[in-house]
């Protein structure tokens, strides 16, 4: 029930991006999106973070990092870091978890110019990150922003799958992505890098669709 | 952009080999790589199949079997693999497969072959073969240490100083008055530009004044003559043995055309290195009392730990540990004669084993016998009997344990005279049998250290002429030397073996060293090569044309490759006041040593194969 009325928003979503006179939004709606009932295996996939500056709803983008994979690899040439410029004083607390300060901020690029960019990476593709709703949050929030349409997202959630895969865990942190890709056997990264945080997505998604049955559906692991 | 894949390029700058390439092409490749991951269990490349990367494992563990089956390697974190396969042009021939949960960076063919093309250091390690990537690890290794005693010339130590020198007529009295004018402590005596003897201070001391001789008497009547010599371009560490093992402090340097050039002394040579190795070799040599001779002896395991300290190369370190320990040997005899008066015979003092091979490091045990004269009567049997236990007694005091085998001058087995070592030998060479070669490998290393050497040499040569002309023999002791379990590698913090999941230490001198010393006697002794020590066989072998010259390198720096690891083992040991021993702890060998330490196990492996192929069919 879920699905079929995520599959149907997203849809509705796209409509509304075929009519926008934007280039970078016609193409995200004309684009051959995979189907839900496709095996995740052969689906295309994008693993994307944001660095925000803090964690409120409003919050700006200091960093976007993301990568392009599928089931078949992650090819480090598709990897994309941009500095986004921001305006807006910085909030000490989070600056200093992102090691991103002020002035880089203000060297970076325009938000709109990187948005055109993920934006077009994203187009066809499912976005995989840990704790999607963020991502997907904000890319509709900034999509609403600058061309008065929100883009849809379809999106896949490490964090939620995780929970699938290892249920229970009472542990506290157990399901955070270091946490995560610990038990998958996988090397600790340094976070709070936007690409190093989206590698390490796309690494432990490809880890968990390893230990997921062959022929899983898209659509099922999807947070519609 | 700072944060642009950092993780992975500091993981390439950290893993070998690409921790010999520049941060430019580190940077370069970063963007080539594909990760994947594999669960454990998944197959990642089948033998037979066609693979264009080359793989590193980033996190896990895979294990990789030739044609599927027999078990090749294991790899973890930091390992390479897939390699060959690129070498040849994208053949796979091991089947991999994921141990653990495992994470790759898959680097593309023609990125690789970049790579080798502009790197030496990487081409190094990808070499094709075993031979040529433990060639570059003994390379890499010597380039390391901080002195090369191999390297620095006896001659160049002392350039500039014209000895002083005189004519043999000369007298006492004159030549001292000339070494006092000079103010030198070594005079060398010349005729016709040719170096006679030499005289010191302490040849002043001990032969003309407390003898009471004329102070007219010619300077050759009290010299040392026909002292022994060095050419000036033999390296230092050449001197400090000739000094360590004959117990003298002056070594006459000569020119090309045999003409003196500089005498060396202990000094010159303490001045550049700071080091004490010598001043044992004196004090053995000098030792008045077994007391003496035992507290000298027990120096030499801290003189070895401070060679190994200062970086001496594993060559010099055996070299001058076993030269301290013939030193050693000889001057028990000399003081065990001194007590019971001259030997009614001729007689040698023989060692066996490692000493003999000139090998030896420390907290070995004795491995010795004596070679009497022929002419020997029950009486003078008797007397070579106290003479054998006092050597024995004396050496055990002195940090050479007595035998466990029983290999030692203390036994009656081990005090025989020229005809029954003969017959002895002539037993084991023309009736083998498994159980009595395995006892009997260790006396085909035998050198004399003390007395006639002639004796020795008529128990020597019959030996290597017989074992020659004695295939059955010969493939015995090839069969033997199959014995050794030579690990495949080191994985985590196990011994591969190839037929079990390994064990928690490795015996670096059973499963490594032994086999090459073996490989080596076995077919040094089928071709009637009378060299003993493993390193000079090689040569000898390739010299003759019996072994490949490739092969014979490969074999001695797999050899020095281990044998650096025992060393720096054993030295750790000594610091720490623990008996030294052989069985080194996985953990304890970094990465690269765990990468070099496979590829001489192959070597090894190749060697004691080709051994078996060739020798070892002869029986039945």
């Amino acid at each position: 029930m879920r699905e079929r009325v995520g599959r149907w928003r997203f849809a509705r979503g796209l409509k509304a991006c075929a009519a926008a006179d934007d280039e970078v939004l016609t193409r995200y709606a004309g684009a051959t999106w995979p189907s839900p009932d496709l095996p995740a295996r052969e689906a295309p996939l994008l693993a994307l973070d944001f660095e925000l500056d803090g964690l409120a709803r409003n919050a700006h983008v200091l960093q976007a990092g993301w990568i392009g994979f599928d089931s078949g690899g992650i090819a480090l040439a598709g990897a994309r870091s941009i500095d986004v410029r921001s305006l807006r004083q910085l909030d000490d607390s989070a600056v200093a978890v992102h090691g991103i300060g002020e002035e880089r901020a203000r060297q970076g690029v325009a938000l709109q110019e990187a948005a055109r960019s993920f934006l077009g990476d994203l187009t066809g593709r499912i976005l995989v990150a840990h704790g999607a709703s963020i991502e997907r949050d904000v890319i509709r929030r900034i999509s609403r922003a600058m061309f008065g349409i929100e883009a849809p997202v379809r999106s896949i959630c490490t964090l939620q799958l995780e929970r699938r895969i290892s249920p229970n865990l009472v542990v506290s942190d157990a399901y955070r992505l270091s946490a995560a890709r610990k038990r998958h056997n996988l090397p600790a990264y340094a976070q709070h890098d936007a690409l190093s945080d989206a590698l390490a997505a796309a690494e432990l998604f490809l880890a968990q669709l390893s230990k997921l049955p062959p022929d899983v559906r898209l659509g099922s692991l999807e947070s519609w | 952009m700072a944060s642009e894949l950092s993780e992975i390029e500091s993981f390439l700058r950290a893993t070998a080999p690409f921790d010999r390439l520049d941060e430019e092409q580190v940077r370069s490749i970063v963007r080539k790589i594909t990760v994947r991951y594999f669960r454990t269990g998944d197959e990642i490349l089948r033998s037979g199949e066609h693979n264009d990367f080359l793989f590193v494992v980033r996190s896990g563990a895979v294990e990789l079997r030739l044609a599927g089956d027999e078990l090749t390697a294991r790899l973890e974190r930091g390992g390479c693999f897939a390699f060959p396969s690129l070498l040849r042009g994208g053949e796979v021939r091991n089947t991999t497969t994921a141990l653990e949960d495992t994470l790759c960076y898959l680097l593309p063919a023609d990125d690789f072959h970049g790579l080798r093309k502009n790197s030496q250091g990487f081409r190094d390690y990808f070499a094709d073969s075993e031979q040529e990537r433990i060639r570059s690890a003994v390379r890499d290794l010597k380039r390391n240490r901080s002195q090369s005693l191999e390297q620095i010339t006896i001659g160049s130590l002392v350039p500039h100083r014209e000895p002083v020198s005189c004519s043999p007529n000369l007298s006492v009295a004159d030549a001292a008055s000339l070494m006092s004018d000079r103010d030198v402590s070594t005079l060398a005596v010349c005729s016709d530009g040719r170096l006679k003897g030499i005289f010191t201070d302490k040849d002043l001391r001990n032969r003309v004044v407390a003898m009471r001789r004329s102070l007219d008497a010619p300077i050759s009547d009290v010299m040392t003559p026909s002292p022994l010599t060095l050419p000036e371009g033999a390296s230092l560490s050449e001197a400090m043995a000739m000094m360590a093992a004959g117990g003298f402090r002056h070594i006459p340097a000569l020119g090309p055309a045999g003409e003196l050039r500089a005498i060396l002394s202990a000094t010159d040579i303490l001045a550049h290195l700071g080091d004490s190795a010598i001043d044992t070799g004196m004090l053995v040599s000098n030792a008045a009392t077994p007391d003496a001779l035992i507290a000298a002896s027990r120096q030499i395991p801290d003189g070895f730990a401070r060679m190994e300290a200062g970086g001496f190369h594993a060559e010099h370190t055996m070299r001058f540990t076993s030269a301290l320990g013939e030193a050693v040997h000889r001057r028990a005899a000399q003081l065990a004669e001194a007590e019971l008066g001259p030997p009614p015979v001729p007689y040698a003092l023989l060692v066996f084993g490692s000493l003999a091979r000139g090998e030896q490091l420390v907290g070995s045990d004795q491995d010795n016998g004596i070679v009497i004269d022929d002419a020997v009567d029950g009486a003078g049997r008797d007397y070579f009997a106290d003479l054998g236990g006092r050597i024995s007694d004396i050496l055990n005091e002195a940090g050479y344990v007595y035998c466990n085998g029983g290999i030692m001058a203390k036994n009656a087995d081990q005090r025989l005279t020229v005809g029954e070592w003969r017959d002895r030998y002539s037993r084991w060479i023309s009736d083998p049998d498994e159980d009595s070669i395995l006892r009997a490998t260790i006396f085909f290393d035998m050198r004399a250290v003390h007395g006639s050497a002639e004796l020795a040499a008529k128990v020597r040569g019959p030996v290597l002429e017989q074992a020659e002309a004695s295939p059955l023999f010969v493939s015995y002791l090839a069969r033997d030397a199959q014995r050794s379990r030579v690990p495949l590698g080191i994985f985590r913090n196990l011994v591969l073996e190839k037929s079990s999941d390994g064990e928690k230490v490795f015996d670096a001198k059973a499963q490594a060293i032994l086999p090459v010393i073996d490989i080596a006697r076995s077919l040094a002794l089928s071709e009637g090569i009378a060299a003993v020590g493993t390193l000079e066989r090689l040569d000898a072998l390739a010299e003759a044309g019996k072994m490949a010259r490739g092969d014979a390198e490969s074999l001695k720096d797999a050899f020095l490759l281990v044998n650096e690891l025992r060393i720096a083992h054993q030295a750790a040991q000594v610091r720490a006041g623990i008996a030294p021993d052989n069985r080194i702890a996985p953990a304890t060998l970094s990465p690269l040593e765990r990468d070099y330490l496979k590829d001489a196990f192959s070597v090894v492996r190749a060697g004691l194969e080709s051994l078996k192929r060739n020798l070892a069919g002869g029986i039945a």
